[in-house]
């Protein structure tokens, strides 16, 4: 009886919970294994970048100062020359990934922004229109 | 409480086996061996890292003879690269503060783009990552002398692909060698449990004599 309780009560829960709500939890996800296959080597698995070679993305006046549609082309097309976080420089150039396609760059985008940013949605239309207009 | 004998010679038991698994691991000598008779007795000649000299990242030359008397870490990389690189230069990062105080200790990363590594793109490179000569050398040199030293003497894959993300296939190894130049232990420097294994490989050369 009590379990039957408990189970109702859970259903009733995740009913409740929104396709727009499940529908983030999905691009967190997925973003988070993104994220370790192809950034983590370099920015760390927690975002904190490796000293002055790598910048953290943890933290950082990244996600106030750098719009997602400009992340969409950093990610898509890479990096060069120097460039500014926390105030500090860094020299290096990150490489194109150009494997990843709008979805993983929407679902990559939505994770770091759950970890150190706004903690919305960066959607696979956002993504598709934003990488239309990279130079 | 009082044990009974068999419980004190299980304890006893117990006790030897756990002391028997603390006596002193000794590493092995890899790469081809050869043996020599010397005055009568046959003599095993281990594989040795031969001689080789290359410039640093303060244009200094680095020679086997630098390297006399230490153990040290050898590995293989480019700046540019985009793929593993950074991930064995975090592991590396490990040890290099964990013997930061210790002169025995080194680390030698050779560029497999020695062309576009100069001394000068090493110095940036090891100042962003906040490392000194001659702890840590990067090493750049002859292309030729430092993918032959990388697979005939380390046994590592060191080559250009143009396939390959960055140019370059080559592995994430890192290579113990101890105070003779014999290769005593090969690790993947990309993964951190593997490198926990060589610093206690490390802790055991050191207490050779």
């Amino acid at each position: 009886m009590k379990y039957l309780l408990i189970i109702s009560l859970l259903i009733l829960f995740t009913s409740c919970q929104s396709k727009e709500e499940i529908m983030y939890q999905q691009y967190v996800v997925e973003g988070r294994s993104i994220y370790e296959k192809n950034c983590a080597n370099c920015h760390q698995s927690d975002g904190s970048g490796l000293r002055d070679l790598y910048p953290a993305l943890a933290k950082t006046d990244l996600w106030t100062r750098v719009s997602p549609q400009q992340l969409v082309c950093i990610i898509k097309q890479g990096q060069k020359g120097e460039i500014k976080v926390n105030g500090k420089s860094y020299a290096g150039y990150m490489p194109a990934n150009a494997k990843l396609e709008a979805i993983d760059i929407a679902e990559l985008i939505t994770f770091m922004k759950d970890s150190w940013g706004d903690k919305k949605i960066y959607s696979f239309n956002e993504t598709r229109a934003a990488l239309k207009n990279c130079r | 409480m009082q044990l009974k004998p068999i419980a004190l010679n299980v304890l006893l038991g117990f006790s030897l086996l756990i002391a028997s698994c603390q006596e002193k691991k000794n590493l092995p000598f890899l790469g081809p061996k050869d043996t020599r008779v010397v005055a009568g007795k046959i003599d095993t000649i281990y594989h040795q890292i031969p001689a080789f000299r290359f410039l640093n990242q303060d244009s200094v030359w680095v020679s086997e003879q630098d390297m006399a008397g230490k153990i040290y870490i050898a590995d293989f990389f480019f700046t540019s690269c985009p793929t593993i690189c950074p991930k064995m230069k975090t592991q590396l990062l490990r040890i290099y503060e964990r013997y930061a105080e210790n002169d025995v200790i080194r680390i030698l990363s050779h560029s497999i783009d020695p062309t576009y590594d100069t001394p000068s793109v090493l110095k940036q490179y090891a100042t962003r990552l906040q490392v000194k000569s001659p702890r840590w050398n990067m090493l750049t040199g002859d292309k030729a002398a430092i993918y032959k030293l990388g697979e005939k003497s380390y046994m590592v894959t060191a080559q250009e692909d143009k396939n390959e993300a960055g140019g370059f296939v080559h592995s994430g190894a890192f290579i113990l060698v101890d105070k003779n130049r014999h290769i005593r232990g090969i690790y993947d420097g990309t993964q951190e449990a593997e490198v926990n294994h060589l610093i206690e490989d490390i802790e055991i050369l050191l207490q050779e004599k």
